[in-house]
């Protein structure tokens, strides 16, 4: 039985906008997405931002009501069975707020483990333990105020593991750290996988999926888009063949111009320092480059190269292409 | 005994979190220093209007000033919350609800009292206000009771606080309304019927109406309507905002209220 459960999931927010003239809208968040993470599983939720990742977890912690479709955690259905839900699952989300500025992580963690009911007797070395784990341990008495952006994101991890919950929920937890504290976080992510909890995961970083997921689903726009392991994913571009043209100014016409071109999937401009990427997918082995460059007319062409696909090529022609 | 533990346990780290009036050179003026300055005001302007004396303000303010921490600390408890968008990870636990909001008030009530009793002590030593021996009793009992009926009625302040935005500013509201209809400065019988029938539904104005008669020699037994009066409005508006709190959790989850995570 998968230990993560969705199906069909919607949210739709209804907010208003403009001080005068009120107008309601309406977004969609998540337009129905399905996902089974099975037990033992880190399952990657990988997508920019805006896509519905944080909406999606609220859904999954209980935090908010699906607008239709349902999910189950543990066999439990996080609208009907919240309760049971909440028992089972620790969340972690990226952000340095959420913590009782004036307490120390100390009293901050044994606020949460009374509201999470860890018995008296197991607090301690329940803590101390999860103190060392995330490192804070020497630091644990001093206010949470002065505490750096990693310490106060590892101070969010000791409080998702306070109730050993067998499966986690992590959204975005390396954002706005440094690329050690990051690095060290991963780390961190992957010796709990290891010691057998169900993890989702989302993330920006295409890379993180990449070296920490077992399996990994992108969303964009509130869909699901492509799901499988990073060997999957990648092998969805493992054929065909990418062309990086390098020009000075282009216009979007040339850009259509270049998508119309049969046998590319995707284009996408980077900007450069003075100049501007062209990475042109392309499908198997067909080389384009002479097809491509002759409808480039008018712009300044630099250096041309092909090169194998990533990853992230796969990864921004799928979001692209929603 | 998890609630009983969020109840005691959680209350009292969470009322730290919220005010840390821990540190002296915070909590003492905080909780001293204004009470000092109100009784004083009030019973110099009884003075010179001369219209009633330093027992009616003194007793009155003392019992007003016990509830005081009731409203704002209760209205801060969920308001504060947004602030450190603490709610949502506080609404992923499973605690009992019940627990976790009532808990917070037991510090608060004891922070009254010990107010309230500065607030005698001032009035017994800088103004004309005696107290006889056997009524320090009853005394502190209606005093106890206002004090909970007050926090309950800041339960209630605190649950609006989770669909409107700015409960301080409510807070405040409900603060100057107790001071000005209550009794506290003002004889009920200075209002309108309309002002007196509202006063009538609220906390304290039962709770300093005891007071006065018990202070003023009266035994228990003269004023326990009053007593129980006051109880059973604390009692009411407790309930009422214990199942306005479930409701707007509840709804605040299908319209996305509660916070932003
Ligand atoms: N409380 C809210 N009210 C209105 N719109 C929201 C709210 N939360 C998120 N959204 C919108 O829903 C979409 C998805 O947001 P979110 O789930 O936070 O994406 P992600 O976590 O992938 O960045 C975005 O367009 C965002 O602006
Ligand atoms: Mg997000």
């Amino acid at each position: 039985m998968a230990v993560i459960e969705a199906s069909e999931l919607r949210r739709t927010y209804r907010t208003t906008t403009g001080t005068i003239r009120r107008r309601r809208v309406e977004v969609e968040a998540v337009r129905g997405i399905s996902f089974e993470v099975a037990e033992g599983e880190l399952f990657g939720l990988l997508g920019p931002n805006g896509a519905g990742k944080t909406t999606t977890i609220k859904m999954l912690i209980t935090l908010l009501v699906p607008t239709s479709g349902s999910a189950r955690v543990l066999g439990h259905d996080v609208v009907r069975e919240a309760g049971e839900v909440r028992r089972r699952v620790g969340y972690v989300f990226g952000g340095e707020r959420g913590v009782y500025e004036r307490l120390s992580a100390l009293d901050n963690l044994r606020y949460f483990a009374e509201l999470y009911g860890v018995p008296g007797r197991e607090q301690k070395t329940r803590i101390a333990e999860l103190l060392d784990l995330v490192g804070l341990t020497g630091r644990e008495k001093e206010r949470v105020e002065g505490y750096s952006r990693g310490m106060r994101q590892r101070l969010h991890i000791a409080r998702g593991l306070l109730h050993d919950p067998p499966v986690l929920f992590l959204d975005e937890p390396t954002i706005g750290l440094d690329p050690v504290g990051a690095r060290e976080l991963r780390a961190m992510i992957a010796t709990l996988a290891e010691s057998g909890k169900t993890i989702l995961l989302t993330t920006h970083y295409m890379f993180e999926a990449d070296s920490l997921c077992d399996r990994i689903a992108v969303i964009a726009k509130g869909k699901i888009v492509a799901e499988g392991t990073p060997q999957q994913l990648k092998g969805g571009v493992a054929e065909g063949w990418v062309v990086e043209i390098e020009v000075y100014g282009i216009e979007d016409v040339v850009l259509d111009r270049l998508r119309a071109v049969p046998g590319v999937r995707a284009v996408a401009v980077e900007e450069r320092d003075q100049a501007q990427l062209v990475v042109v997918q392309t499908d198997s082995g067909q080389e384009l480059t002479h097809a491509l460059l002759s409808r480039m007319d008018g712009a300044a062409v630099g250096r041309v190269s092909s090169r194998e696909p990533t990853l992230e090529d796969a990864y921004v022609a799928l979001v692209g292409e929603s | 005994m998890t609630h009983v533990r969020v109840f005691f346990i959680g209350g009292y780290i969470a009322y730290r979190a919220l005010f840390n009036w821990m540190h002296p050179s915070y909590y003492i003026p905080t909780m001293l220093g204004a009470p000092l300055f109100q009784i004083l005001f009030f019973a110099y302007i009884g003075r010179y209007t001369g219209l009633k004396d330093d027992a009616f303000f003194v007793v009155g303010n003392a019992v007003q000033l016990s509830a005081m921490a009731g409203v704002y600390g209760m209205a801060m408890t969920i308001g504060g919350e947004r602030w450190t968008q603490t709610l949502s990870p506080l609404l992923a636990t499973p605690a009992n609800r019940l627990a976790l909001f009532l808990g917070r008030s037991l510090p608060l009530i004891a922070n009254g009292m010990v107010t309230s009793v500065f607030a005698f002590g001032v009035g017994w030593w800088l103004l004309d206000f005696e107290l006889a021996a056997e009524s320090i009793p009853p005394l502190a009992a209606i005093v106890l009771v206002s004090a909970v009926a007050c926090t309950a009625f800041g339960l209630l302040v605190g649950a609006i606080g989770l669909r409107a935005r700015d409960v301080f500013f409510l807070a405040n509201l409900a603060v100057f309304s107790l001071l000005l209809m209550c009794g506290v400065n003002i004889p009920l019988d200075a209002f309108p019927g309309w002002m007196e029938a509202i006063s009538r539904a609220l906390p304290l104005t039962h709770g300093i109406e005891a007071a006065r008669e018990v202070a003023a020699g009266a035994g228990f037994a003269d004023v326990d309507h009053l007593f129980w009066t006051e109880l059973g409005i604390g009692v009411f508006y407790g309930a009422f905002a214990y199942a306005l709190f479930r409701f707007f959790e509840a709804d605040g989850r299908k319209r996305a209220t509660l916070e932003t995570m």
